[in-house]
């Protein structure tokens, strides 16, 4: 038995999973009020109600997709971070001051991780003095390109913790270090993906806690707990304890994969998740969910936290219904619920109930609402629905068709892929949400594409939830002339041969990947394991070729374990 | 969040599967540094700041601007076409105003390219500005511009494609042809009759650093652009001027050349040479893209920059300043070059040239006869006789604006040639008409 909630921001969706037989059989759903001031209630209602009538021994695991540490963040419920930044020579890293305490530290590397400046000792620790003074007890240490060479930011972390061990730090709460945060470079993500790591840490680890507890409480101590990630895969929650950060934004890939559990998606898809006062559209290439280029942003702080690529516009159930001389507008406000469900504004959902397209509510109320401000504005009820309709679909397919343009306009770097690389041609639509099924036809309409409104789609992202499985990702940096391999994410670094090759580097990378599973204890995953870059470049001096400079990147590639169809 | 005061597009593109060859420097790796650097930096979450990919060139826009012999596919290859795309996407971001400046950084370069191309020279094959400028006249009708070519080596093929066109301004810094390839660029060659005054070069000591060339740019060029009056200032950003760039000797720094590009102010960059790989190209990159952008460069430093250790020779600062004297001249009141056969002459109706012209990747000769119709209408019918071997080819142009006279003319003479079939290729290239045509096979 799995189960998966998804804690959003009004409602909180759980289901229970029955996958004894070749299947996955919804054994019980529900969905039940947010409390914004106390997940850890919302969680425990949605338990005791999916549990009732179940063997709970026979409950594998749990997943959970929340918003806690998005809403602290949003709500500024965060702790005082000691941020430490070494920027070396570039741009002015105080144009990306995250808090008060931010720390400019002399030092350089340079982009092939030479030490071109060495950290001022005596600098450091009066930086670190100054945080304590301030009663600041968590830091994030980001040197730029540290994920070339750590050496500073490793300092940095004895300093800190008064330890050179990678588990012992006793002078300090908690510490981020840029380079454990990946391979990719971007130095103020990096800064600013470390501060959050550090900000909801203390408070993520309280909720981590209760979660536990309750779990024993409910005789559920046995149960495996996953925590999920914004990039369609999940964490386990020890791992999550050290980077909280990687549970923001979740919601919407718990969606995504809902609809990859419900459906079989092979080809090139849009997916529309129609909500009560967002749309989110997210775009398949072969059946695979996209994820976003760099990361996801934190409010205006872009973030190395790996996305799926999900554009949210303001076109949902609950969007008002205005009009702006002869044309009808569909959002992007929405003021209050639809008349149907005792709102004063019409809305989307009002239009829809008119036309007959659904009947949500009281569809009375509706055509009353609709016919009514219709006559204010001079124009036939009939016309203003039907066009509020269009609008709605109109905007949806405007918005879907620059998106893809976007990802096909994505900047690519060999003649190869830019002249033969694969252009994403969206052939088929799958709806989810409120009024998706109302929807499907004014859609179709605008598309020209096979539509598909899946069953269970009301919890198909606590379906998404219960079903993603974990996703781990690797990268590795090799540099032959320095003899040098490294693999930020796990702070492994390696003396290497001159000869060493890309197959080398690629089987390395490969191998630290499925060590990183077999502790997660999920070996039987290693099947998912996919290189997704791989480049070597001849460093050449003179005339002669030096050395070879190589990167690798390898991942699970995010999935669900089974699908209902 | 950070943001950029002026938008800046910046088409990157450092074609990682094309090089010359695996140890020249024109190679996979050239942009690698840079591209970590602008990654590393987050350049493009810079609000205002936007990557993009290139534009492919078709065909037709190369033969607008070249003569190709014997077609565009034997002299081109996709990195070509590619590269040319990516100065075209640059030019088209500023028209479409999605950004306020565009520097297309995309590799191979094009500056040594010539009007009439039959191979490789200077690792150029076709010339990525000039095929920019023609197709922005061609879509936008423009007409005025302006190139400042601040690569290290003259841009010998962009005056050769511009020499006669009264309507572009092309200046060249460089250092001092007498000491590096491709040994041109003197203050004597100043453009063809119809455009004299029209090019500038510049040629500086080796040894020149930031003061020098921030001088000759300050006092030198920008009153000379301001009287020109360009819709559009274009900057041949070519990097090897730079301190440790290996292949001249200049004393540039990664703050001179951003300085440069604040002062300057070009709509559109488009990257040339520079090939300090590691230690300038992702400092020199970074330091333009931040001047373009109008944000703060100052603290974009080379690892081992060394500001005593670059200051300028007092002789050449005094040299540079009596150029900046000096060659405002060329431009108001260009002297009448001598009459030769190398500088050109009149015969008859024509002004003719001759120009012997080496390839040095593919490692020949190509003799040319220019011939501009000396009209008093318009800029006058172009041709082209060149000669590699035995082939012989010929390239007709009727330029923009030509009267009707000489766009009879420019057809007459592709029908004549092909009726005496004296030449193995014939390319005509009719602006007015836009009509891009070849014969021969
Ligand atoms: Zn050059
Ligand atoms: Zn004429």
């Amino acid at each position: 038995m799995y189960l998966g909630i998804d804690v959003g921001g009004t409602h909180t969706d759980a289901v229970a999973l029955d996958i004894s037989g070749p299947g996955v059989e919804v054994v019980s759903a529900c969905k039940v009020k947010t409390h914004p001031q106390n997940l850890l209630a919302s969680v425990n209602e949605a338990l005791e109600r999916i549990l009732k009538g179940v063997d709970r021994n026979k409950v594998k695991r749990l997943n959970l997709s929340t918003t806690l540490s998005t809403n602290a963040i949003v709500e500024g419920r965060i702790e005082d971070v000691g941020v430490l930044v070494i920027p070396g020579p570039g741009m002015d890293p105080t144009e990306y001051m995250l808090c008060r305490d931010f720390h400019v530290l002399d030092g350089a590397m340079d982009h092939r991780g030479n030490e071109t400046a060495r950290l001022d000792k005596a600098q450091c620790a009066r930086a670190i003095a100054a945080c304590r003074a301030n009663g600041v007890n968590t830091f994030a240490a980001v040197g730029k390109f540290s994920v070339r060479n750590p050496l500073h930011e490793n300092t940095l972390r004895h300093m800190l913790c008064g330890s050179r061990d990678d588990a012992d730090c006793h002078r300090a709460d908690f510490v981020t270090l840029g380079h454990h945060l990946g391979g990719r470079l971007n130095f103020p993500r990096r800064a600013a993906t470390a501060y959050f790591n550090c900000a909801v840490w203390r408070l993520y680890n309280e909720f981590a806690d209760a979660v536990e507890k309750s779990l024993q409480a409910l005789g559920l101590g046995h149960v495996r707990v996953n925590v999920l990630k914004a990039d369609g895969g999940t964490m386990p929650l020890a791992v999550s304890r050290r980077m909280p950060v990687q549970s923001i934004f979740s919601g919407p890939a718990a969606s995504v994969m809902g609809i990859i559990a419900l459906c079989e998606i092979v080809h090139d898809s849009v997916i529309l998740d129609i909500g009560g006062t967002t749309t989110d559209i997210a775009v398949f290439a072969d059946g695979s969910p996209l994820l976003e280029r760099a990361g996801i942003a934190i409010g205006s702080h872009p973030t190395l936290v790996r996305a799926l690529r999900v554009k949210s516009i303001g076109v949902g159930g609950d969007s008002a219904l205005s009009m702006i001389g002869d044309t009808v507008r569909v959002g992007p406000r929405r003021l209050g619920p639809s008349m149907a469900e005792g709102g004063r504004h019409p809305t989307l959902t009002d239009a829809l109930n008119y036309l007959e397209y659904c009947a949500v509510g009281d569809v009375q109320t509706s055509r009353r609402g609709v016919t009514e401000f219709a006559e204010a504005h001079t124009i036939s009820a009939d016309k203003f629905a039907e066009q509020a309709v269009q609008a709605a679909a109109g905007t949806i397919h405007e918005e879907t068709r620059a998106l893809i343009a976007e990802i096909n306009d994505q900047p690519v770097y060999t003649i190869h892929e830019l002249i033969e690389g694969k252009r994403i041609v969206p052939r088929k639509l799958y709806l989810m949400g409120g009024p998706a099924e109302a929807l499907q036809k004014p859609l179709f309409s605008r598309f020209q594409l096979a539509s598909e409104a899946p069953e269970h789609f009301a919890v198909a992202n606590a379906v998404g939830a219960a079903l993603t499985r974990t996703t781990t990702d690797v990268e590795l940096f090799a540099d032959t002339q320095k003899h040098v391999m490294f693999l930020p994410g796990l702070g492994h670094h390696e003396n290497i041969p001159g000869s060493y090759s890309l197959e080398d580097a690629k089987r390395d990378a490969m191998n630290h990947l499925l060590a990183r599973l077999a502790d997660l204890k999920l070996s039987s995953d290693a099947d998912r394991a996919e290189i997704t870059h791989a480049s070597s470049f001849n460093m050449v001096e003179g005339m002669h070729t030096t050395g070879r400079n190589m990167r690798v990147k390898c991942q699970i590639k995010p999935g669900v374990e089974r699908t209902l169809g | 969040m950070r943001k950029a005061e002026r938008s800046l597009g910046v088409v990157f593109f450092p074609a990682f599967d094309w090089a010359i060859s695996p140890t020249h420097p024109e190679r996979e790796e050239r942009l690698l540094y840079t591209q970590d650097q602008l990654h590393e930096e987050g350049l493009f979450d810079v609000e205002g700041v936007r990557e993009y990919k290139p534009d492919v060139a078709e065909r037709t826009d190369v033969e607008r601007t070249h003569f190709c012999f014997p077609d565009v596919d034997a002299v081109t290859t996709r990195s070509h076409l590619v590269s040319a795309g990516g100065a075209i996407r640059a030019a088209r971001l500023v028209m479409e105003k999605q950004a306020e400046r565009a520097f297309a950084m995309v590799r191979p370069p094009g500056h040594h390219a010539m009007k009439c191309v039959r191979g490789a020279r200077g690792f150029c094959n076709v010339n990525m500005e000039a095929i920019m400028i023609d197709w922005l006249r061609e879509h936008y009708g423009l007409r005025r511009i302006a190139i400042v070519d601040t690569d290290c080596h003259h841009g010998d093929g962009t005056q050769d494609v511009f020499w006669h066109d009264p309507d572009v301004l092309f200046i060249s810094l460089h250092q001092d042809g007498r000491t590096l390839f491709p040994g041109t660029g003197f203050p004597i060659e100043s453009g063809g009759p119809a455009a004299r005054g029209r090019t500038i070069n510049i040629p500086l000591p080796p040894g020149t650093g930031d003061e020098g060339v921030l001088m000759v740019i300050r006092e030198l060029v920008m009153p000379l652009l301001e009287d020109f009056g360009p819709e559009l200032i274009i900057n041949s950003a070519g990097q090897d001027n730079h301190y440790t760039d290996p292949i001249t000797n200049m004393n540039v720094s990664a703050q001179g050349y951003a300085e440069l590009n604040s002062i300057l102010n070009p709509d559109i960059a488009v990257l040339e040479g520079g090939y300090a790989i590691q230690g300038a190209l992702p400092y020199v990159n970074l330091g333009i893209c931040l001047a373009m952008a109008g944000m703060d460069y100052s603290m974009v430093h080379e690892p081992d920059y060394r500001a005593e250790s670059l200051r300028q020779d007092p002789r050449i600062t005094s040299y540079v300043e009596e150029l900046c004297r000096q060659m405002p001249r060329v431009y108001h009141n260009p002297p009448e070059s001598p009459q030769s056969a190398e500088h050109g002459m009149r015969d008859g109706d024509w002004w003719v040239r001759n120009k012997s012209i080496f390839y040095d990747t593919g490692g020949f000769q190509e003799t040319q006869k220019e011939s501009a119709l000396l009209c008093d209408n318009c800029r006058g019918v172009l041709q082209i006789e060149s000669q590699v071997g035995s082939v012989r080819c010929l390239g007709v142009e009727v330029p923009l604006d030509a009267c009707p006279a000489c766009q009879n003319r420019g057809h007459a003479i592709v029908e004549q040639a092909q009726l005496k079939s004296a030449f193995r290729y014939v390319q005509l290239i009719d602006r007015v008409n836009k009509q891009y045509s070849r014969f021969g096979f």
